[in-house]
């Protein structure tokens, strides 16, 4: 379980983000909608320790991020292209995160051949480093690296972004797959409404830092979303 | 033009390492001074024909300006060389500016003109006026005669600092430069030619024939209108500003394996030496640093021996100091993937520390032969700097580096302004006080004993060093941790 207990940051008198208390249970699709500014990425950075929060404490699986490091061996992120060793090629960057994740280069082979469809023959086997990829295939490298080694806890900022239509769909389906395991939770944010209520199961709107809805998806999550979003 | 400045202004006062920024300008500023004064204070000296490294009355040079004209060729030469290796290509983000309704041309100006007011420029300016000074009030030189051959060599020196711009981005042309250079030296030193008969003719001609100015001001203008031009039409994003990509092969580096946990740190670390320019450049600058020692030990008889041991500081740390020093800026482009992975600090800054050792340890194997060659106390000298280096200055270097935050960008090379240049002021100003304290230490116990026993003095603190690992690294990550969050902001950054 993740949470979080009264995080908040203040960047010289302006407060970016306000959460008083958050739970994401284990197993959950969490999505996190907002936006420019909203405190997303800030979100996601409290809880990978990128930044240090102002106030409170994140909690992932009871140990406190900020104090222990051994968060780190079942969570996974990417948020992004600083997520991307360039000089490596695509097979050497998966190889040594799988090697961070104690999977053996046969292991990440195996592991790589599901995602043969997404990275549409573009990525494994190039003569490329990965800082000669276009952004969208960059994008791919990552979101796949961040799978490997079977984390516990993903984080994925803006996934869909940048991404071509039939990217966008398969990416889903293979987002859609990873939160039906029990103990996998993924934790999702996006600009686009439409995208994030078809990958998650809870939705947690933030505007200026503050959480502004948590609900359960429904039918009517979307136009709920919508309306909101649309309101003067 | 005034806007540009101001942007300048801007990037300079606005970034988040302001503070260091600031201290690292203050002592460059102490060092453009330091050297400011030491070239006028040289052109005076060598105005009146005493020769600075030998000041003995037979050694006096009966002709200075003869002397100057012969040797002017060599002075250019390593100018260039030295400005290669040194000298920042100040030229603006350029890339954002190219969308911005701004003319190209004077977006380009601006850079290239920043440059006229380079270090390198202005030195040779304050070596040139008070030598000619000197060899004025000393002989029966014409004025103003003087006066058009100093605008000459003036104009050759600016002609280099534009070449050097668009030098900048060939190695192979600098390489042929300087084994130009090496080959007349060593032609000279065997007495089977000596180039200096012909390049002093030329110069004195410029002295002779006032008239002949016209040459070198006609050569300036046409560089300065080609490295103009050069940038003009190689200012496109899919043509200056990319350059074609290399195909890529994966490497393995198996022998690596032997490094345990280590290996996998260790197998990035050479991918990025093999495939970043910049990191290459360091690199092997750091390894060059190996004959950095014969040059003190040439200059023996002025320094004396205690100087000698800051050479093999640098001969056997070059690589660690240069390199390493660098630690966590190679991985300033991916440190939030670094500090989310399932890396412990102390494997991580352990595998540095490794590569650190692995450079000390084939400096000093590549040191050893060459100034044993000198006897047995200069390789004795070289055994304790090297551990000196491997159990203290290691730790330092690494320490060092929680506080560097400036960023590497290591695909720089896409960009052909990009700034290339394997040299930062700062990591080599934190060397200071890892060279200090052994040279004071070598003072002192030398001063009482004899010189080898203050050679052992610096290895035996060397060796203590090694055993205090442990709780130094302790301190070392503990800093990192605390400098974490600032480090992550600094880098994120662009420019």
């Amino acid at each position: 379980m993740i949470k979080f207990n009264n995080i908040s940051k203040t960047y010289s008198k302006q407060t970016v983000l306000d959460v008083e208390s958050l739970e994401i249970q284990p197993g959950q699709a969490f999505g996190l909608v907002g936006n420019n500014g909203a405190g997303k990425t800030t979100l996601f950075s409290t809880l990978l320790d990128l930044i240090k929060p102002s106030t409170g404490e994140v909690l992932n699986n009871d140990i406190n991020v900020r104090t222990s490091e051994d968060w780190k061996s079942f969570t996974s992120a990417f948020l992004d292209e600083s997520f991307l060793i360039g000089y490596l090629m695509p097979e050497e960057y998966f190889y040594f995160v799988g090697e961070l994740r104690n999977f053996s280069k046969k292991q990440v082979d195996d592991f790589l051949t599901d995602f043969e469809d997404l990275f549409n023959n573009e990525i494994l086997g190039g003569k490329k480093y990965i800082r000669d990829l276009s952004k969208g295939n960059q994008k791919k490298v990552g979101i796949v690296a961040a799978l490997i080694g079977d984390p516990k806890v993903i984080v994925l900022d803006e996934p869909f972004a940048n991404l071509d239509p039939t990217t966008q769909i398969r990416l889903k389906k293979i987002i859609k797959n990873l939160s039906k395991k029990e103990d996998v939770t993924v934790l999702v944010s996006s600009h686009d409404l439409q995208d994030v209520t078809e990958v998650s199961d809870r939705i947690v709107l933030l505007e200026k830092g503050l959480i502004i809805k948590d609900i359960k998806k429904t039918t009517k999550t979307l136009k709920d979303l919508e309306s909101y979003f649309t309101k003067e | 033009m005034f806007q540009l400045v101001k942007l300048q202004y801007k990037s300079f006062f606005r970034s988040a390492s302001m503070g260091g920024s600031l201290f690292a300008k203050i002592f460059a500023w102490l060092g453009i001074i330091y050297f400011t004064l030491m070239a006028i204070a040289i052109g005076f000296i060598h105005g009146t024909g005493i020769s600075v490294l030998n000041p003995d009355a037979d050694n006096k040079i009966e002709f200075p300006f003869e002397w100057i004209n012969e040797n002017l060729i060599y002075a250019f030469a390593y100018w260039i060389v030295l400005r290669y290796i040194l000298q920042k290509i100040p030229i603006v983000n350029i890339r954002q500016l190219l969308l911005t309704p701004m003319k190209k041309s004077k977006v380009i100006r601006f850079a290239v003109n920043r440059t006229n007011f380079s270090t390198f420029n202005l030195m040779s300016i304050f070596y040139l006026v008070p030598f000619s000074l000197t060899v004025y009030s000393m002989g029966d030189l014409d004025s103003n005669k003087l006066i058009f051959w100093n605008i000459s060599i003036i104009a050759i020196v600016y002609i280099t600092n534009y070449l050097n711009i668009v030098l900048n981005k060939r190695d192979s042309l600098v390489l042929i430069i300087a084994g130009v250079l090496i080959l007349f030296r060593a032609l000279e030193y065997w007495d089977f030619l000596d180039f200096t008969v012909y390049s002093k003719i030329i110069f004195t001609s410029f002295y002779n024939q006032p008239v002949l100015v016209l040459i070198p001001i006609g050569l300036l203008a046409y560089t300065y209108y080609s490295v103009i031009r050069f940038f003009r039409f190689g200012l496109y994003i899919d043509t200056g500003l990319q350059v074609q990509v290399a195909e890529a092969s994966q490497d393995d580096f198996k022998f690596l394996n032997r490094f345990g946990e280590m290996a996998k740190f260790l197998r990035n670390d050479f991918r990025l030496i093999k495939r970043s320019k910049r990191a290459r450049n360091t690199a092997l600058m750091g390894i060059g640093f190996v004959l950095y020692g014969l040059i003190f030990l040439w200059a023996q008889d002025i320094y004396g021996d205690t100087m000698l041991i800051f050479g093999y500081l640098f001969s056997t740390g070059g690589f660690m100091f240069t390199f390493c020093g660098l630690v966590p800026s190679w991985d300033s482009q991916h440190y939030s993937f670094m500090m989310c992975q399932n890396i412990k600090y102390i494997d991580y800054l352990k595998s540095k520390w490794y590569l650190g050792c692995l450079g000390i340890g084939i400096a000093t194997l590549l040191a050893s032969p060459i100034y044993a060659y000198f006897g047995l106390f200069h390789f004795v000298a070289i055994i304790c700097c090297g551990v000196y280096n491997l159990g203290l200055n290691s730790y330092l270097t690494l320490w060092a580096g929680a506080f560097t935050k400036s960023k590497v960008d290591l695909d720089s090379m896409k960009n052909a302004m990009g700034d290339s240049k394997a040299f930062n002021s700062k990591t080599l100003l934190l060397t200071i006080p890892q060279m200090v304290v052994p040279v004071v230490v070598y003072l002192v116990v030398s001063k009482f004993f004899t010189p080898m026993i203050g050679c052992f003095a610096i290895g035996i603190l060397g060796a203590v060093g090694v055993f205090f690992r442990k709780p130094v690294f302790k301190l070392i990550i503990q800093t990192y941790k605390t400098e974490k969050y600032s480090t992550l902001s600094a880098y994120k950054e662009t420019n």
